[in-house]
């Protein structure tokens, strides 16, 4: 029904480059605008693309790039233009309003990142480049680098990425399981797993039937033509069409913390650890056992390996949460079809209104923690990466509605465990996990925060073709 | 038992005291909700007691924002709504807000200082046209003033009928009491079962001489499918008036009128802003009390270090399209929801959103516009979600009246086929309007306004919690099999 313009498609949001292991973010600022289109047109054949692509014929090393606002801006797009891209987009991650949002406070408010934040140097544009280890990645970043003084462009910071074995990421957990199928995608899964194309690419419908809000040229500049007529607004052409916009958090990970709280809240009589318990309840606190395998098929034990088991919902298999807890991280980012208290059918309507394709890579020493190895050597964490049409009712929704907003179903002073729960509460503020149970539900009392934000911003990710629109457009100075 | 009722009061501002009530609603906008010590809060007792939310707002300010771009605003004359939700009669509550005794809030060095000479009403009212003046200002000529000025409400929802802002205390009281005993006390409870457990709570509630509420009894309200039934006869009966009716308006009108095309990037910052601020900051900052009540303003700005509020409030004005076909569409549009809240929606859901305290619609202004205000939990993105999600068709068929509103399709089923399985059926059956996501978000957040005081009684708790405290309170007083004793410890 739905076919998306692959070939236009830059590929990381239909594709986990899962075979490239090694990834170099790099946030680079514009200093001459007119070198740096130029030096952007270069790359812009080698921009990975979202076809399909055999398991035998994955690429080495793949490239993708997206813009902030500011980078936008520094190429030279008009203020009119700039103006016609989603709110959250525009004002970024960090107005004062968004930041308390998304719980961006205390060790993890803005004025304390390491990029992204009101004191650090404006993000513009952010390069994705990956590599199938670590050296491959690293040539392909040199290759490109050796280019950006001359092209105008004063790199900022690098962001590198790795994937560890079974993805696992350091808190111990197999991540990144369960992402939504994008119909016309060229993927496939159960329909309650599909989503119209307009929910993660704009200029095609989303799950409401309409056209997101996508960017559109409103002031002719550039070579207008290589756009295609915009669906959402007629008559004028879409900047936006095959893109999305792209969301990375550089969330650090306290495994330390993590696993001395879950070893605390479970030790033996004897004060000793009790390690089946302690991995219990913080599988219980993801809705996953390490393996990766979903509580609510395995509530009492982890079969081990590393499964990617996905295939299940809630509502007949667990309506009451007595297998996966309703304030479970999992069950939160996605309730499929147990959506508060809507019906079977409604709730997975519902649910699909608020997905997120996610990309999550990891840095600083590798650990796979557990309660007995909790120590890294110095920080380590994840950049959460993810895509979405729609950022304020897929990434901000989720991050508030569901993650810090303690009243799901019936909860009452539950956050995310994992990522919502604030640092320094009100003095009586409670926070609690509530595990589901006969014949009363337990408690897990004064939660502790796990995860600092040290650094984010929104990006959008546009079509090759829009790309190449983009070196089009005339000199800054000439505007 | 309360009745919770609501009151909205609307009354011409003197143009020359604008400035000045904008000063006294902006320095006392978090001050009702900060009072804090017993001797202060006595001040405004019967405020506290009674009274579960209310608001003031200024509209047709054409200085404002949100006025000062519309085509007429010159011609604007600048009006204070108030409007609140109570337990007792209207009578009563505006004895309430006329009492001499009723304390008001004066600025001082910064610091916002109750004051037991003049009343809040006083304070806020001598700014509007035909206030009593000072010397002749009493209980009396206070009340006539803010009856003549109340305006109806044209239809009005509650999410926890007939409970009063003390039972919605106490039956949390009860619930974290309950929490906190089974959470202190495990060893207790060991190997007992649900029905024994519940059992001896609910002994030890009943000798616990600090719970009243338990004293007595409490039937939830339960919506009436026999009513339902009526009224759907009622309708099926005048469906064939329905039917042309709806041709008539499709046809006649909503063909010919101007819609709502623009999209949230095309909304002014500047606008959203003013919102957002109001949406954060409610009761999220709870200052320190400095010298008894004494309430630091400068500590009542945004602090650096606050996540938002869980309760939020929605305040919204709209023109009416011209006619009558329209008026009398969207009268019998209120005079449906009249009917049907009272027998369907009695249950803590408004047309199944589970997020609604209170909402209501004002049709005023000699039937030329309407205000909407609503308290609801969450943020503005899950509440106009919700709305779309959970009851597109009945806001469309209200909204749909009034000017420059998404395009609607009165007779729907466009696209009738490629929908199915994925619409609710309601989309199928009347497209457009608030289904046409993007611009009715667009549409929601350019016709609301920013609220200048609102306070809530009860600011931590959902509506779901409200009605999941009271289903507890009605449990634990049963006598329970093992099965129902576990169905009541689901909920605590």
């Amino acid at each position: 029904m739905y076919t998306i313009e692959l070939e236009d498609v830059q590929g990381y949001v239909l594709r986990e480059y899962g075979n490239m292991k090694f990834s170099r973010f790099v946030l680079l600022k514009i200093t001459e605008d007119s070198q740096a289109k130029k030096w952007i047109k270069t790359i812009c054949d080698q921009l990975t693309n979202a076809v399909k692509v055999n398991k035998d014929e994955l690429p080495d090393r793949g490239l993708n790039i997206a813009f902030a606002k500011d980078g936008l801006t520094a190429l030279g797009l008009d203020k009119k233009n700039l103006d016609s891209f989603s709110p959250p987009f525009k004002e970024g991650m960090v107005t004062d309003h968004r930041h308390r949002l998304l719980g961006d406070i205390d060790s993890s408010h803005p004025d304390s990142w390491e990029w992204g934040g009101k004191n650090n140097e404006a993000v513009e544009i952010i390069l994705l480049v990956f590599g199938k280890d670590k050296n491959t990645c690293m040539a392909y970043y040199q290759e490109l680098k050796s280019d950006f003084e001359a092209s105008g462009l004063w790199e900022v910071r690098k962001l590198d990425g790795l994937t560890l074995p079974d993805n696992k990421e350091h808190f111990g957990f197999r991540d990144g399981i369960a992402q939504p199928i994008v119909k016309g995608s060229g993927r496939t899964g159960p329909d309650y797993n599909c989503v119209n194309p307009g929910e993660f690419i704009l200029g095609y419908e989303n799950n409401y039937f309409v056209f997101p809000d996508s960017p559109a040229i409103f002031k002719e500049q550039g070579d207008v033509n290589l756009l295609p007529p915009s669906g959402a607004r007629p008559g004028s052409r879409d900047l936006g069409k095959n893109g999305t916009y792209l969301i990375i958090r550089q969330m650090q990970e306290h495994v330390d913390r993590f696993w001395d709280f879950m070893n605390e809240e479970t030790k033996n009589t004897d004060d000793s650890i009790n390690e089946e318990a302690s991995i219990k309840l913080a599988s219980q606190m993801f809705g996953r056992w390490p393996s990766g395998a979903p509580l609510s098929k395995f509530p009492d034990k982890d079969p081990g390996g590393a499964s990617d088991d996905n295939d299940f919902l809630y509502y007949d298999d667990d309506r009451t949460g007595a297998k996966c807890p309703f304030g479970s991280h999992l069950r939160r980012m996605n309730p499929r079809d147990n959506f508060e208290h809507d019906s079977k059918e409604k709730s997975i309507i519902l649910s699909n209104r608020h997905r997120l394709i996610r990309r999550a890579r990891l840095y600083g020493e590798p650990i796979i923690s557990s309660p007995t190895n909790h120590d890294p050597e110095g920080e380590v964490g994840l950049y959460f990466t993810c895509f979405g049409a729609d950022i304020s009712r897929q990434f901000e929704f989720l991050q508030y509605t569901w993650s810090n907003y303690p009243k799901i179903k019936q909860l009452y002073i539950d956050p995310d465990p994992i990522i919502g729960v604030v640092e320094k509460p009100e003095e009586g503020q409670q926070q609690q996990f509530t595990i589901q149970g006969e014949p009363y539900n337990k408690t897990v009392k004064d939660l502790k925060r796990f995860v600092t934000i040290r650094g984010g911003a929104y990006f959008f990710f546009p079509s090759i073709t829009s790309v190449r629109y983009l070196c089009t457009l005339p000199p800054k100075k000439d505007n | 038992m309360s009745r919770q009722n609501p009151l909205t009061v609307i009354t011409p501002i003197r143009p020359d005291k604008l400035e000045e009530l904008r000063e006294i609603l902006d320095y006392m906008k978090y001050t009702l909700e900060n009072i804090q010590g017993f001797e202060e809060r006595s001040k405004f007792k019967d405020l506290y007691e009674e009274v579960h939310y209310l608001r003031w707002i200024i509209i047709d300010d054409k200085e404002s924002e949100f006025f000062k771009h519309k085509k007429n605003a010159d011609s604007l004359k600048p009006k204070l709504v108030f409007s609140s939700n109570f337990d007792k009669s209207v009578g009563h509550h505006l004895d309430d807000l006329s009492t001499d005794k009723l304390a008001s809030i004066q600025k001082m060095d910064g610091m916002a200082v109750y004051s037991d000479g003049h009343t809040l009403t006083d304070q806020i009212y001598s700014c509007c046209i035909g206030y009593p003046e000072s010397s002749n200002r009493t209980h009396k000529t206070r009340k006539d003033y803010l009856r003549d000025h109340i305006v109806k409400v044209s239809a009005f929802y509650r999410g926890s009928p007939r409970r009063s802002v003390t039972q919605i205390k106490e039956e949390n009281e009860l619930r974290v009491r309950l929490r906190k005993e089974l959470d202190d006390n495990k060893d207790k409870w060991k190997d007992l079962s649900a029905k024994e457990i519940h059992r001896k709570l609910k002994l030890l509630i009943s000798n616990d001489h600090n719970i009243t509420i338990t004293d007595t009894k409490y039937r939830m309200p339960k919506n009436s499918v026999f009513k339902l039934c009526l009224l759907v006869l009622v309708i099926v009966l005048l469906l064939p008036v329905i039917i042309i009716w709806l041709f008539i308006v499709q046809f006649g009108h909503e063909k010919y009128d101007k819609y709502f095309t623009t999209y949230r990037s095309d909304i002014p910052r500047k606008n959203t802003e003013i919102l957002e601020e109001y949406e954060d900051l409610t009761d999220g900052e709870r200052p320190e009390p400095v010298q008894g009540f004494a309430v630091d303003i400068a500590t009542t700005q945004p602090k650096k270090d606050m996540v938002i509020n869980y309760q939020n409030q929605f305040s919204q004005l709209v023109d009416m399209k011209p006619g009558k076909v329209r008026l009398i569409t969207f009268k019998a549009m209120m005079l449906f929801a009249r009917v049907i809240i009272p027998i369907w929606y009695v249950e803590g859901k408004l047309l199944n959103i589970p997020t609604i305290h209170f909402a209501r619609w004002v049709l005023f202004d000699d039937n030329k516009r309407v205000l909407f205000f609503s308290n609801f939990d969450g943020s503005w993105q899950q509440y106009l979600g919700d709305f779309i999600d959970q009851s597109g068709w009945g806001l469309s068929a209200i909204f749909s009246n009034t000017t420059f509103f998404p395009k609607t399709n009165w007779l729907g089923s466009t696209g009738f086929f490629s929908m199915k399985n994925i619409l609710p059926k309601s989309k199928m059956f009347f497209p457009g309007g608030a289904y046409d996501e993007e611009h009715f978000l667009a549409w929601s957040r350019s016709t609301e306004l920013p609220t200048n005081i609102w306070y809530s009684a009860y600011p931590d708790l959902s509506i779901k919690n409200v009605n999941n405290n009271s289903r507890i309170r009605v449990l634990l007083a049963k006598n329970l099999s093992e099965k129902k004793a576990k169905k009541f410890f689901e909920l605590i």
